[in-house]
């Protein structure tokens, strides 16, 4: 599989999280605002924002440090959840069909939530004796069609796979420091998308890459478009493949897109 | 609404400003810690290990350089104006040489520290610790009574020199006059470096110190053969860093001129033969005289004295 | 008489300006490395060769300056780039198989909880030998971030230096990165 560059949306200030939605409308978090693109919208959070996410229904969920704002598909704030325990520092958001999961870097632990903001369990926190470790500072995940969660674990260069419960149910990923089928440096993948296949992001040098579920490289998308000073850029995949990656120095979102060959 | 320019005006001034002073006082690389793992995250019972944070010399023992500075001078004053003995000041040259030079590394000494008196005189921002001004100042003030005391047996650079000195000629008395000129040049030369404002500073008195290399056992190289050229001149012309081009023998020199003693050859009972002159490899005996200006303190004129032998025994 | 005049002159001049460098005094002044300045540690700088001056030009053997952790900065990863040589083979631990640092001055052990069958799952303390250090920065130019998060900075060590009036090493910085500061500011 081969993927090509498309396309650089360019920006300003700090931007940290991006989502696509169904019909592959993007969303940015970054400053204290969510930004949606093409409709060029600005929906202001009360703090600063470190991820966004798309529900099925269309509600758009903004993760911030101690809370997280839900706005309706029009910008309406709907609901914040408060909670500087749970929510230390909201730094991803996914959705399986009856629960909100949220990434809280701030205690190394993905929170689930059922739809109405109660709290069910802690899931990747010292599971395999110290949990996930994010010298990054940064928790990042995706969810399958199954609702298994794939947690970035860094520190371990892995991509771990848990179930709604919170059992580990295995990984992918080893550290190599030449082949890239292999996670370099000292923490990597620092984020990772579910699609089709599992998208990585790396820092140090900066790259992104395809795997299959089974763990097998499919693509290295890019690696030297990046800022070299980059890291924790989040990545996005929409329904067609196309795939989004923030470029945190340069507050940019590179877009790829799958080549048939 | 006119005036909110100027005010916006100002108040970039006075940021600028606060800027300039944060800046100046800031301690270098400090970044808030958010995402390394603490203590309570790591658990286990681990707990953050401290820095180690070596701390500089204690006070206590840069005062007691101090004390072993005077104490030297006071002990060379005594064993060349009451005791007359070459050889325990031959002593006390070796011992300064190895605590003031190869323990203390040539560090720090008055030559040097006169540049940062300077430097502290001259600059409002620049400051230099106590002991500092009390190892330039007390040589000065022994000098002021008793003459060159610190050449003799206390000042690192001049033992070095004093103790390869292995067959000295006379330099012609004109041509000693005009090289022992070239001490204020370099003196002149020094201060003006040393007044720059503070990038275009430059210490010329440590960065050509032919010694230092010796006693830090490390150095670059074209320092480490001046400094050997310049003991392999040594052996032949009398210490001719201290005679020729150290600037703080200059100052001492000036205040020799007021000295209330000096060293004096065997006043009363002088057999005007001429031997000490012979002996001194300095040129500082004039006419039977020790020229206070020019000597180095090293009592070998005593050594070569009939007189003073009959005096000892 | 008039010779204890003057005496007495210059010894009041040379009072009056000790008595005024003492007013002044401002304890002890030191040479810091600027780890803001320094390339090895400065942020975006990242992918570029270590700087080794502070090796080669300090005064003192095997120099003054040391690559200190500053370890609650630490992210205590089991891969730890200033550790390993992380482009070198991958061994049967699944870790590289050689370390980065050419005098062999860091030592690492597992800290917390500690996993004995995997070690990917431990968090590490990495601690310098300061008496094997001779502050080559190389570990500094890879734990900094991105790579890294920057815990281990250069820094003189009072101890060692010899507070010389010009440093030396800031003769040959192109970043001037050593500056004089008071002894309870510096680090």
């Amino acid at each position: 599989m081969q993927y090509r560059h498309v396309q650089v949306i360019d920006g300003k200030g700090a931007l940290r999280g991006i989502a696509v939605d169904g019909n592959g409308q993007l969303y940015a978090a970054g400053d204290s605002e969510i930004r949606v693109f093409d409709r060029n919208e600005r929906w202001p959070t009360s703090r600063p924002a470190h991820a966004v996410a798309v529900a099925s229904d269309g509600s758009v969920y903004a993760g911030e440090i101690g809370q997280i704002e839900i706005f309706n598909g029009a910008g309406k704030l709907l609901h914040t959840w408060r909670d500087e325990k749970l929510l230390g520092r909201v730094t991803a958001i996914g959705f399986t069909k009856d629960s909100v999961l949220a990434g809280d870097a701030a205690d190394r632990a993905i929170r689930r939530f059922d739809r109405g903001g109660k709290f069910l369990n802690n899931i990747g926190k010292d599971s395999a004796v110290n949990g996930l470790l994010i010298p990054n500072g940064v928790v990042d995940f995706g969810v399958d069609a199954q609702d298994t969660i794939y947690a970035a674990n860094p520190g371990k260069h892995r991509v771990e796979r848990y179930t709604a419960g919170g059992e580990l149910l295995g990984h992918i990923g080893r550290f190599d420091g030449i082949d890239p089928a292999g996670f370099t440096g000292c923490c990597n993948p620092t984020n990772v998308a579910i699609r089709d296949g599992i998208y990585t992001t790396e820092k140090a040098g900066p790259r992104v890459k395809a795997y299959d579920f089974s763990g097998k490289l499919l693509a290295v998308i890019a690696t030297d478009l990046f800022d070299a000073n980059c890291k924790n850029m989040d990545i996005a995949v929409d329904a067609r493949g196309r795939v989004y990656v923030v470029d945190t120095v340069k507050a940019a979102i590179f877009v790829f897109e799958p080549v048939k060959v | 609404m006119s005036r909110l320019p100027q005010v916006i005006g100002r108040a970039c001034v006075i940021l600028a400003l606060l800027a300039q002073t944060a800046l100046a006082q800031a301690i270098p690389y400090q970044r808030p810690v958010d995402t390394a793992p603490q203590a309570d995250s790591i658990g286990g019972g681990y707990k953050v290990p401290a820095v180690q944070k070596p701390l500089p010399r204690d006070y206590w023992l840069q005062v007691l350089d101090v004390v072993a500075l005077a104490a030297a001078m006071g002990i060379s004053v005594w064993l060349v104006l009451k005791r007359r003995s070459r050889k325990w000041l031959t002593a006390l040259t070796i011992g300064s040489l190895a605590y003031f030079g190869f323990y203390r590394e040539g560090c720090i000494c008055p030559i040097g520290s006169l540049q940062n008196v300077v430097v502290a005189l001259a600059d409002p921002k620049y400051s230099i610790p106590m002991v500092v001004t009390a190892t330039f100042v007390l040589p000065l003030v022994v000098a002021l009574y008793f003459g060159r005391a610190f050449c003799g047996g206390v000042c690192a650079l001049g033992a070095i020199q004093e103790l390869v000195v292995l067959k000295p000629v006379q330099v012609p008395r004109r041509l000693d006059r005009a090289l022992g000129l070239l001490k204020y040049v370099y003196l002149g030369l020094a201060i003006l470096f040393a007044v720059k404002p503070a990038l275009a500073r430059d210490f010329l008195i440590c960065r050509f110190d032919p010694f230092v290399g010796f006693f830090r056992r490390t150095g670059a190289p074209h320092m480490l053969i001046l400094g050997g050229a310049f003991l392999v001149v040594g052996m032949f012309v009398g210490r001719p860093y201290c005679r020729y081009l150290c600037p703080y023998g200059g100052l001492l020199a000036w205040c020799t001129r007021l000295a209330r003693r000096g060293v004096t050859i065997t006043p009363n009972k002088e057999l005007d033969c001429g031997l000490c002159a012979g002996a001194c490899p300095y040129g500082a005996i004039e006419r039977m005289r020790a020229v206070r200006r020019n000597c180095l303190y090293c009592a070998r004129c005593y050594a070569y004295c009939p007189r003073e032998r009959g005096v000892a025994s | 008489m008039s010779q204890d005049l003057t005496r007495r002159t210059v010894l009041a001049v040379l009072a009056g300006g000790a008595a005024f460098l003492v007013k002044k005094a401002n304890g002890q002044i030191v040479w810091q490395v600027n780890a803001s300045r320094c390339i090895n540690s400065r942020l975006f700088e990242a992918g570029v060769e270590a700087c080794n001056l502070c090796t080669t030009e300090c005064v003192v053997a095997l120099s003054a300056v040391r690559a200190v952790n500053e370890y609650s900065k630490c992210g205590r990863c089991n891969i730890c780039p200033a550790y390993f040589n992380i482009t070198s083979a991958v061994n049967e631990l699944g870790q590289p198989s050689e370390k980065l640092c050419p005098r062999d001055a860091i030592a690492r052990k597992a800290i917390g909880k500690v996993d004995p069958e995997d070690p990917a799952n431990n968090f590490y303390e990495y601690i310098i030998d300061e008496e094997k250090c001779d502050g080559c920065g190389k570990c500094v130019m890879k734990c900094k971030e991105p790579l890294g998060l920057g815990s281990i900075t250069l820094r003189v060590r009072y101890d060692k230096c010899v507070n010389c009036n010009y440093c030396s090493i800031l003769k040959a910085c192109p970043q001037n990165a050593l500056m004089q500061l008071p002894i309870d500011q510096a680090l």
